[in-house]
């Protein structure tokens, strides 16, 4: 067993990720726009308590008055004072397929986002930039769409059954074979949503007496799975390979906490690709840990599958490594694929134990059949297998407009997070107020943006996620640029201290290293 | 293909072991819906309800659904196993109580799982065991008020149970609903678009107020011949799931070819109630014939 030898031993190519350090200024700015709207909603919330405002939200039955409220007042307090202001970013409705672009319907509100009216009119061509549509996939037409819909009328719609009892169809059965070829795997099996494959089948895994490493910003669908399996939950740091190894130290050597038995199990659970950072996982370095203290790998690839990697095939062909290291690789069928669903693939033991002791197996309906042709014909088609070069196309598309996005608003001077190839963009925003602003100009400008905010980021962290596409051409980008620029000029969300000096038309070179200046 | 005759490794049989209830999976005018929406929107969503994944099919089948249940609002998930799972744990919490059947079925004891509530087990269909736990909780009640007053109470049945096949008595629940100050949530799983006169479900069969029902949820996978689940109820409790329904905010909406079949599934049913009757008289004929 080797040592692990710094970065340069594991690394085949250049690994660059920043988390630019947020500033002094806008933190403390930030935190003020916050306690401003948090006075403001107790203000309000008191006005509605003495009936000196109308209550505007909707209030329990009259016969129930005496219950126990459902509700406490406090846990709704962020949704109904700071969610409710900004809340026309998100939910919108669209009436086309969800491609780079995108026809939405427009919405209005004349009481201030408490209730939408539909105006009926459409908005046509709005740039998508918030859809996970990695390869393009998400087409009206073409083959994927004819040969789904020769299967939709072959075999009809729903499945009525589980896959133990009659839901395993021979459709289900070619699935598996081709997902285990895609992934270089011995064998694979498929579930009916992704987010249900995490967490029915890490509890089939691991269970009392085992201990579970996660990443400090896993989804929640790995949450839910290790908290319903029962075993031992410890956190390290995003991305950290010190703070996983020292946990990994201290589990070996002190054991099970009371009792000090060894670990029955001890399972490293990651993602490829983390949605919300935009961060790819360090895979050489932990796998070199998990072969150093004999543990397990889970690795969750819902964003990287499609959409790193010369064939397509991940971030294990990224980094280029063997997909016999990794013990379970787990994926999703909706981003890149264009379709829904989740799988499962590793050595065949594996498989076969979980096709019989799995909870969705059991207990869960199998994909629909026009789904599962869906994502046979798109699986073909970035392998090759069809004939044509249009899947090494799209991920070369892909990659190529990653680069470029990325360097370009780089160049503007925003701060955005992340490894340099990953297809997931955040750009900064931190404050309450310029989410809301944010989102709603860029919508002015037809261009279709996904903002986040608390929740689902740390409180002051607030970003707009763009998520490229092998379908965006060279010129929706560079519109898309062109109105971010003038947005984060009107908003003035440039906040980024290290700017890039703009390069000249150098011919697309992969080991170009860029010079910055302070 | 899985309709009424399947064929099994090579062999034909008469299927007895899916839930095709009304017989949908198979019928031309949900598949032509399903591929006249395949041609609009593509096969996937590419995103989950927040961020551009909701189409205007799924806002459609959510006020066909709610009309169609006469309740004030309709939310939808994208797989039926998460809608329950998900339910349960968006409202009852840790320190929470929930009296719960014991021959509930597997997606129910994953949301109790999920929520880390305290779950008291009363007999199968058995009021008076029922009754015995809320008595017993009263009690408690009355040493420590102020906790009590915090604390909050959910009763879980399904309507028809998966496990054994009987139905639950609601006019009784809803009795010791109003006694004891406790919330139901009903699961409608295997009883939408099987009991009640016009498929309502259990709450037409015995005829009982819909609003004294707080949640009820249900899967379409089963009597509507498509994918996915719904719960419906007044805005007041189906808001709340989607900012805190796990299975809502984190994943995928919805295929739109699904929601479309559903949708037409739903107008079948609507145009011909009398499909109802004839289920019921097959069902009542097998069950005499096997009872000898």
């Amino acid at each position: 067993i080797k040592d692990i030898v710094p970065n340069g031993g594991l690394y085949k190519r250049p690994f660059n990720e920043a988390f630019e350090e947020t500033p002094m200024l806008v933190a403390v700015l930030t935190y003020v726009g916050y306690g401003v709207l948090t006075l403001f909603g107790y203000l309000r919330d008191f006005m509605r308590q003495w009936k000196i405002e109308k209550c505007q939200h909707a209030t329990e039955r009259e016969e129930q008055k005496d219950f126990v409220p459902l509700y406490q007042d406090f846990e709704n307090f962020y949704n109904r004072n700071l969610y409710m202001r900004i809340r026309d970013s998100w939910n919108r409705p669209i009436c086309s397929v969800p491609g780079a672009k995108v026809d939405m319907m427009e919405r209005v509100s004349y009481d201030y986002n408490w209730t939408f009216t539909y105006t009926g009119r459409v908005i046509k061509g709005i740039i998508n930039m918030g859809s996970y549509n990695y390869l393009g996939f998400a087409q009206k037409d073409g083959t994927c769409q004819e040969a789904a819909a020769e299967v939709l009328s072959q075999y009809g719609a729903g499945v009525c059954s589980t896959r133990q009892e009659m839901g395993n169809l021979d459709k289900h059965e070619e699935l598996e074979k081709l997902v285990a070829r895609f992934l270089g795997v011995e064998s694979a099996m498929t579930y009916g949503m992704g987010f249900a494959t995490n967490s029915m089948n890490i509890p089939a895994l691991v269970g009392k007496g085992c201990l579970i490493l996660s990443d400090e910003l896993n989804h929640a669908s790995l949450v839910l799975g290790a908290r319903l399996s029962g075993a031992t939950i410890r956190i390290f740091k995003h991305n950290n390979m010190q703070s996983l190894e020292k946990l990994l130290k201290d589990a070996i050597v002190h054991g099970q906490p009371r009792t000090r038995r060894p670990w029955k199990k001890i399972l490293i659970l990651v993602e490829g690709i983390y949605s919300m950072e935009g961060s790819i996982v360090r895979l050489p370095e932990v796998i070199a840990l998990k072969k150093k203290y004999k543990s397990y790998l889970y690795l969750d690839e819902a964003h990287s599958i499609g959409a790193l990697g010369p064939g397509g095939r991940g971030v294990v062909e990224y980094f280029g490594l063997s997909p016999e290291d990794v013990d379970v690789m787990m994926g999703t069928f909706t981003k890149s694929f264009g379709a829904a669903g989740g799988y499962i693939g590793g050595k065949k033991e594996l498989i076969d134990y979980l096709r019989t002791y799995s909870h969705s197996a059991v207990y869960a309906t199998s994909l629909s059949p026009p789904v599962v042709q869906q994502i046979i014909t798109s699986m073909k088609c970035i392998m090759g297998e069809d004939g044509t070069t249009v899947g090494k196309a799209r991920v070369q598309q892909l990659a190529e407009n990653t680069r470029y996005f990325r360097r370009r608003l780089k160049e503007m001077g925003f701060i955005i997070y992340g490894n340099e190839d990953s297809p997931v963009v955040p750009l900064m925003l931190y404050m309450p107020a310029k989410i809301g602003a944010f989102g709603r100009e860029m919508l002015k400008r037809n261009i279709g943006v996904v903002v986040v905010g608390f929740p689902a980021t740390p409180i002051i962290e607030s970003r707009a996620r763009f998520c490229l596409s092998a379908a965006h051409t060279k010129e929706m980008l560079d519109t898309a640029l062109k109105e971010i620029n003038e947005v984060g000029d009107l908003l003035q969300v440039k906040y980024s201290r290290h700017r890039l000096v703009p390069l000249l038309d150098r011919p697309f070179d992969e080991t170009t290293y860029e010079e910055t200046e302070d | 293909p899985p309709t009424h005759i399947i064929t099994v490794n090579g062999k034909e049989c008469i299927n007895f072991a899916s839930f095709n209830f009304l017989g949908l999976l198979n019928s031309e005018q949900v598949k032509s819906a399903a591929q006249a929406s395949l041609k609009k929107y593509g096969v996937g969503t590419c995103g989950p309800r927040g961020f551009y994944g909701t189409f205007d099919v799924h806002l459609e089948l959510e006020e066909r659904l709610a009309k169609f249940m006469r309740t004030e609002e309709a939310i939808i998930y994208s797989y039926g196993f998460a809608t329950i799972a998900s339910a349960i744990p968006a409202y009852s919490k840790r320190g929470d109580i929930v009296f719960v059947d014991e021959a509930a079925c597997f997606a129910i004891q994953k949301g109790l799982q999920a929520s880390r509530s305290n779950i008291k087990l009363f007999k199968h269909n058995d009021m008076a065991d029922l009754e015995r736990l809320l008595k017993e909780q009263e009690i408690e009640d009355q040493k420590n008020p102020r906790k009590a007053r915090v604390t909050r109470r959910f009763i879980v049945v399904e309507g028809l149970y998966m496990n054994t096949g009987d139905i639950c008595p609601l006019p009784e629940l809803i009795k010791l609903k109003y006694k004891y100050k406790v919330r139901v949530f009903l699961e409608e799983s295997l009883s939408f678009g099987v009991l009640g006169e016009h498929g309502r479900g259990i709450t037409e069969h015995f005829g009982i107020n819909i609003d004294d029902i707080d949640l009820i949820s249900a899967n379409m996978e089963n009597s509507l011949a498509s994918i996915g689940g719904f719960c419906c109820g007044r805005s007041f409790i189906i808001d709340h799931q989607r900012l805190s329904g796990q299975g809502y905010c984190f994943s995928a909406s919805l295929p739109p070819l699904l929601a479309a079949a559903a949708i037409e599934a739903l107008n079948i049913i609507e145009d011909n109630p009398d499909i109802f009757q004839i289920l019921r008289d097959k069902c009542e004929r097998i069950h005499i014939a096997l009872r000898g």
